[in-house]
């Protein structure tokens, strides 16, 4: 489109914007007074963790939140006014003025609508688009966002679409109506790391090409790093620091925002301990008196209990809102981690061969096996007392079913596994149950994986009395010093799971594992779910308790700079098979396997100035179907350095790693 | 789709076999026998032997099924001991009927269901919605009976509008005449099946409202009333198209009490002569014909889902 007639007037203007909730008699403010300014072909990133008002904020803007909610303050769009437009002219401006593109491909699109036609919907209803021009459209839409084929997918249904291919029409359903401002509400939060990268470079190169403003939100400093222009950093409903990209990352002002980038572990990071936030972030009912980051923020002072500080100019176009800017550098530098010893040389503790784990693909009235699914397909690991082996890969790979057929909770269709030097593969239920004893397991979710009706005492208790062990190994003082360990008080022991964050509910999941004294913990994205500042938390009790107890970690993720800080050696998954396995260090700085390369690549960092690093490799397509996986070298159609050999033989493992052309990238 | 259609009405073969034995299996534990029924009361015992003799049912009844079996298998579902008419006659007269009282009966109750599930659904918590949830449980808890023999006394006794008393007239060869006959029957429970249609697609339709891609038609700028129409009610519907499948099948086989209120001629009425004169080859076969159409509404069901649903296909 058109750049406005006058280019320094912002295309968004917020204001004072305050929302809140009704809740009983009073109203609980989500948003307490937030001000910003977006300028055409600008990339503004909002960041923030769980509960800090990002996502109530976007929505405010176009008047998108339910009819309770309280707002306050100015915003004008262009020029209209839109806190005090009616309905109708509320409508008109969402879909023509301005797009939104929500988290989840996979419930943003109705399933039932052809996918061209909702992406078209907009200009139609606008009166843009003639509706007999919609189908064009929708076409012309589709190949602007990369999507192949675009005549035949506009007559399909989003069930269709792989998850970023939908993500990518949800785009272009954003961009259908020209919008002078896209607000983007955690747009690549819901993909895998390769898809992500695609996505974002879309993203951005759409936003140079429409000249739109996009306003991103984000809970990811690597993403935020990566597009932003300028960032505004949230924290309990208001902005604490904002500033152009450089200088947030570089020059961080506001406490709360040097805590978040050093509580997060980097991709490019040493071993230095996660300097994590304490305490969890406030919800907006019980926010603390005075700055809202008062409690968790290592410079407190009494001044701060009293006084809400304000945004205040620290640099060009550089505001904090902190009391004590000019005193901020004296923050202490975090402690070095004491890594346990090493126990090379020592016999595995674990010993996978050769596994695999085939589902059978049936159809029909008779149930006939139709195909094979080879899920985990000859996987070998090994793992040492003390030891972390980081299990990473995209999602589909078969990392969680690898994990869960070691724990024997899906069977294997081959292969071995010996714990502790006893094959376990052919067990019955009751044998498998005594072995489960030294090798427990994490769950990802910790709210859906604990029983809402139990208190957590009986919960960390279960496994002792499944075992029958109750009373042997000591019984509630038991459970009590579980608590002790997983850092967790012991007034919280007869409480119900609903009543805990989900950094809390994750140390009950760790305390449960721990029940039995097992000396496998078998991971599976045991922090994905959480936020930031929790993470660093739960990741510095992981390390804690391996280095205390001597634990092995099989650790299951898909979050790289998390695995690298984790593990000593690290193994790449891709549909079904390992390709590269090597020492941390030597896999993130000298990888081998093209996959590991692209996807060491195409992560995030946060760190702007890497932004234009060279030789990026953003791979082409997404992860095949496991059901029909390419002939010879299952990532050979998205290799940058496939051959003849690769479409025809399936590399063997060899050397750490399975590839036809391995080396530097 | 055909090959869908074809497959699983195969799989319905064993269905239909299996509920053919329980059917048999009733029948007979139930008391009473059709003979005494024929014979009347001062039969002698060799009348009656006779007479069992000759509707050859001293036979063991493992052989008579068979037998019943291989006939209906024909089209042949054998005679009625009563009127000794077939009794595939006797269905070919009351199935129509019963089938127009039916479809006309789902209409009557979508047309009063359907507005007011939308209207309540869109909003939720007003006194809209709280007055169209008395409307349901009115409709739900008034019993049909009673309803039926208001209809009568007002529309037909008090009114003179309509008959009091229904028959079948079909639909093509006087379609003034079949809706003068059928209004009220089908109002009667077209009111009651409204009120479950009612609720059930509020229920659907406002957990639909939550869904993300309400959100995502909402900041394209659609008005509410387009978001229903054109993106929530499909999806809406999915669940709500088993309810009114089991609606119209539960209606072809069982509107026994407003078919006796209104004497209209249905199924309903067949079979309980059928009981009351222990007539068991017009029972066997009106039980058989019932079940047949149950489970070929039920493929309908399936079929309809795979077109509103395009995650569905054939193949499964």
């Amino acid at each position: 489109m058109t750049p406005s007639a006058d280019s320094r007037a912002p295309v968004l203007s917020v204001r004072g914007l305050t929302v809140g909730f009704p809740a009983g008699r009073r109203v609980v403010q989500a948003v307490r007074g937030i001000d910003l300014d977006i300028f055409a072909n600008e990339m503004v990133c909002v960041v923030g963790e769980s509960g800090s008002g990002k996502s109530v904020a976007a929505l405010a803007i176009c008047g998108l939140l339910p009819p309770n909610a309280v707002l306050g303050g100015a915003i004008r769009l262009g020029g209209t006014d839109i806190a005090h437009a009616d309905a109708a002219t509320l409508r008109r401006i969402r879909g023509r003025d301005v797009g939104f593109i929500f988290q989840d491909p996979a419930t943003t699109l109705n399933p039932v609508m052809m996918v061209g036609r909702q992406i078209a919907e907009a200009p139609v209803v606008h009166g843009q688009l003639a509706p007999a021009q919609a189908g064009a459209r929708a076409v012309a839409l589709l190949r602007e966002v990369d999507i192949p084929d675009p005549e035949g997918r506009v007559r399909q249904y989003p069930h269709q679409f792989s998850g970023g291919m939908r993500q990518r029409a949800v785009i272009a359903m954003a961009m259908a109506g020209r919008p002078r401002l896209i607000i983007a509400d955690e747009p690549t939060t819901a993909l895998d790391v390769t898809v992500q990268a695609q996505v974002l470079a879309m993203l951005n190169r759409r936003r140079v090409e429409t000249g739109a403003a996009v306003l991103l939100i984000t809970h990811d400093l690597g993403v935020v790093a990566e597009v932003a222009d300028r960032v505004m950093v949230t924290y309990a409903g208001r902005i604490v620091e904002s500033g152009p990209v450089d200088a947030i990352f570089r020059n961080p002002r506001h406490p709360y925002t040097r805590a978040l980038l050093r509580s997060m572990p980097r991709l490019d990071g040493d071993d230095a301990r996660l300097d994590p936030i304490p305490g969890q972030p406030p919800t907006p009912a019980a926010l603390p008196s005075g700055c809202a980051f008062r409690p968790r923020c290592a410079m407190s002072r009494a001044r701060c209990a009293q006084d809400d500080p304000a945004l205040r100019a620290t640099g060009v176009d550089h505001h904090a809102a902190c009391h004590f800017l000019e005193e901020i550098e004296t923050l202490p530098a975090p402690a070095a981690t004491v890594r346990a010893p090493d126990q090379g040389g020592a016999a595995p503790l674990l010993d996978v061969r050769d596994l695999r784990v085939h589902f059978a693909l049936r159809s029909g009235p008779l149930r006939r096996r139709t195909g094979v699914v080879r899920a985990v397909d000859g996987v070998s690991l090994t793992l040492r007392a003390g030891e972390t082996l980081g299990l990473v890969g995209e999602s589909g790979c078969g990392k969680t079913t690898t994990g869960r057929a070691i724990m024997g909770l899906i069977r294997a269709t081959g292969g071995e596994v010996r714990v502790d030097g006893q094959e376990i593969t052919g067990f019955s239920r009751t044998r498998l149950r005594a072995v489960r004893r030294h090798m427990q397991y994490v769950f990802q979710d910790p709210y859906s994986s604990l029983n809402p009706v139990r208190t957590v005492a009986e919960i960390v208790a279960e496994p002792l009395r499944i075992h029958g062990l109750f009373d042997e190994m000591g019984g509630m003082a038991r459970v009590a010093e579980l608590f002790d360990r997983v850092g967790l008080s012991r007034s919280f022991m007869n409480r119900y799971p609903r009543e805990f964050s989900g950094g809390q509910k994750q140390r009950i999941g760790i305390a449960r594992a721990l029940a039995l004294q097992p000396r496998v913990l078998i991971l599976d994205e045991p922090v994905a779910a959480l936020d930031v500042s929790i993470q660093a938390q739960i990741v510095n009790l992981l390390q804690d308790l391996q280095q205390q107890l001597g634990l092995a970690y099989l650790f299951i993720a898909h979050d790289l700079a998390v695995v690298r800080h984790i593990s000593d050696r690290v193994a790449v998954m891709y549909l079904g098979r390992v390709v590269e396995e090597a020492e941390k260090d030597t896999l993130y700085t000298r990888p081998a396997h093209p996959y590991t390369q692209s996807l060491l690549s195409a992560a995030p960092i946060a760190d702007p100035a890497l932004r234009a690093r060279p030789g990026r490799i953003v791979l082409t397509g997404e992860i095949p179907n496991p059901a029909s996986p390419p002939r010879g070298c299952t990532f050979h159609p998205r290799c940058f350095r496939a051959s003849e050999i690769c479409r025809t033989e399936a590399p063997r493992f060899a050397g750490g790693v399975a590839c036809h052309h391995p080396g530097a990238a | 789709m055909i090959g869908f259609i074809l497959r699983r009405l195969a799989e319905l073969v064993p269905v239909v076999l299996i509920a053919s034995i329980g059917i048999w299996g009733i029948i007979y534990a139930v008391p009473g026998g059709p003979v005494g029924a024929l014979v009347g009361e001062n039969a002698t015992p060799e009348q009656i032997q006779a007479v069992t003799a000759e509707l050859g049912l001293d036979r063991p009844i493992l052989v008579q099924y068979v037998d019943w079996l291989r006939h209906a298998l024909g089209g042949d579902l054998g005679t009625s001991l009563q009127s000794r008419e077939p009794v595939a006659k006797l269905i070919g007269q009351c199935l129509p009927a019963t089938v127009q009282l039916g479809i006309a009966a789902i209409l009557i109750g979508l047309l009063l269901g359907l507005p007011v599930a939308v209207a309540s659904a869109m909003a939720p918590g007003s006194w809209l919605d709280r007055a169209l949830a008395g409307w349901s449980a009115l409709a739900l808890g008034v019993p049909t009976f009673w309803l039926g023999i208001l209809f009568i006394l007002f529309f037909a006794v008090q009114l003179q509008w309509l008959p009091s008393a229904s028959s079948y007239v079909p639909f093509w060869q006087s379609p003034g005449a079949m809706i003068a006959n059928v209004v009220l029957p089908a109002s009667t429970l077209g009111i009651y099946v409204s009120g479950i249609f009612a609720r059930f697609l509020r229920a659907s339709l406002l957990g639909e409202l939550r869904a993300d891609y309400v959100r995502t038609a909402r900041s394209k700028g659609l008005r509410e009333r387009d978001i229903v129409t054109r993106h929530v009610l499909r999806n809406a519907m999915l669940p709500f198209i088993t309810v009114v499948g089991l609606m119209m099948a539960s209606f072809i086989g069982g509107a026994l009490v407003t078919e006796a209120v209104f004497t209209y001629p249905g199924m309903g009425r067949l079979m309980i002569q059928a009981i009351a004169t222990r007539d068991y080859p017009l029972l066997q076969g009106s039980i058989l014909v019932v079940l047949v159409i149950y489970v070929v509404i039920n493929l309908a069901v399936d079929v309809l889902y795979v077109w509103v649903d395009p995650r569905l296909d054939y193949g499964a």
